[in-house]
């Protein structure tokens, strides 16, 4: 479940970097090479089983109205929607306002607003949801406040960590070569940052594409739909369909977050 | 809000106890598991990247999935809820307990061989308590992870705050539907902070003083 997963990995992985980049390159990579090759075959093997059953079952005719292909299709566009759509607004509002609180007077609240987004980690995702349900209504909106308000603390923590780790010699360097402040932070300081911001990415991602399966409480759709129906009508065949397509989306907005997340890694980093 | 809190404050306490309760029993259960699978991880090399990828692909999964799929085999109920806690508890740990292992001072292990102690010895009074810190840390982010995966083990009748939630999400438009949410949210995340703090004890009371930062 990610869906109350703590951003913890990325800041490990941080240290890990920073302390031994030689010893435990190969480990990592090793691990990298891994993550980025299990999840596609893990995937497509057992959706591939999920189709044949779903093919060659016997199901009445509850069940065959609730897994049709359309429906599916339609459900899992949903879920797909609900994640990059909550997503591009955490990382547009997440990233600058990070970046703003590396910068000049505001600095001094940065460890405060690290102290909130780890604090804010352990509010439960579907007490954020059903809140904001109570005070707006349901609807895909409402869910993808809730889901950005959730993915929004590792991004902004990892960002203000990511620009804080960087080597103060190199911003004076840069500085040094007649940059102004604003093309440090382009030319130096934000390349540099990217791999920490964008595992901050990667995790925001599991984090909205978990919790996107409990939008379904709130009439905003997604494949938790299938589970919840499942669950109220206790109909074993829903509810393995719906967890088990659920969980092949993460695995996959996970795995491409990861792609990601290798792509905009600068050269030479 | 406060006069909903008084009327019902013996059962809201008694529901975040039964929350820190099965967060408790379920990390428990999951320390000792993931120890145990990281002592076997430190024992065969080669499976360290796969413990890894295990972790990392177990913590993709969605909780409520995982309440999906353990639903046909568990039913509805607590046994549901204390597996599916169980399972994400167990990930973080096993992670850092593999790094803490691995971490460990070869020629510690081999000193404390040479001065005769046995397997169980070394592992027991030499690599467990140098691996601890680390150790420690997972099982720390373990407990604050799993206070909003039992928020959601709740749908299926789990134990806890989580059902307050609920409560709200089915009375919306009744009264006292926002309190029953309020409450469930803020006390979850109240007995998080409780629980951390206590885990910050747990951390100075259990660390090696040698070791310690």
């Amino acid at each position: 479940m990610a869906d109350t997963l703590p951003a913890q990995p990325a800041a490990d992985a941080l240290g890990e970097d920073e302390l031994a980049p030689k010893s435990s390159a190969r480990v990592i990579t090793r691990e990298m090479v891994l993550m980025l090759t299990v999840p596609p075959v893990l995937v497509a093997a057992v959706f591939g089983a999920f189709v044949w059953w779903r093919q060659t079952a016997d199901l009445d005719s509850v069940e065959a109205q609730q897994l049709r292909w359309s429906e599916l299709r339609s459900l899992g566009w949903e879920h797909v929607q609900l994640t990059v759509v909550a997503a591009l607004i955490v990382v547009a509002i997440a990233v600058p306002l990070g970046i703003m609180l590396t910068r000049g007077r505001f600095r001094a609240a940065s460890p405060v607003v690290i102290g909130i987004a780890n604090a804010g980690q352990a509010a439960p995702s579907v007490g954020l949801i059903v809140l904001l349900f109570l005070w707006l209504d349901g609807g895909f909106w409402t869910a993808i406040w809730a889901l950005s308000l959730y993915g929004i603390l590792p991004v902004l923590r990892n960002t203000i960590v990511g620009i804080q780790g960087i080597d103060p010699t190199l911003v004076e360097a840069g500085r040094g070569l007649g940059m102004t402040s604003a093309m440090t932070l382009v030319k130096v300081e934000l390349p540099l940052a990217v791999p920490v911001i964008m595992s901050g990415v990667r995790t925001a991602l599991v984090l909205i594409a978990g919790t996107a399966s409990l939008a379904c409480f709130i009439d905003a759709g997604g494949l938790g739909e299938i589970l919840q129906t499942g669950i109220t009508l206790f109909r074993f065949s829903l509810m393995v369909t719906g967890a088990v397509l659920i969980a092949l989306i993460a695995l996959l907005i996970e795995w491409l977050g990861r792609v990601l997340e290798l792509a905009t890694r600068p050269k030479g980093i | 809000m406060w006069e909903f809190i008084s009327e019902r404050g013996d059962l809201i306490a008694y529901n975040a106890l039964q929350h820190a309760n099965l967060v408790l029993q379920a990390v428990v259960v999951a320390t000792v598991l993931a120890v145990g699978i990281a002592v076997v991880v430190d024992r065969f090399r080669f499976l360290d990247p796969i413990a890894n990828t295990v972790s990392a692909i177990g913590l993709t999964i969605p909780s409520f999935a995982l309440v999906g799929l353990l639903l046909p085999l568990t039913m509805i109920g607590a046994l549901t809820a204390f597996i599916c806690v169980v399972f994400y508890a167990t990930l973080p740990i096993l992670r850092n307990a593999v790094v803490g292992f691995a971490q460990v001072d070869k020629t510690l292990i081999e000193s404390a061989r040479g001065m005769g102690m046995s397997d169980l010895g070394v592992l027991l009074r030499v690599r467990l308590p140098l691996a601890w810190p680390v150790i420690h840390a997972g099982v720390r982010t373990s407990v604050q992870m799993s206070m909003g995966i039992a928020a959601i083990a709740a749908y299926v009748l789990g134990p806890g705050l989580g059902g307050y939630i609920f409560t709200g999400l089915s009375q919306a438009g009744g009264v006292n539907a926002v309190n029953y949410a309020v409450v469930g949210t803020v006390g979850i995340v109240l007995v998080a902070l409780v629980a951390d703090l206590l885990m910050l004890l747990l951390g100075r009371l259990t660390i090696s003083k040698g070791i310690r930062a």
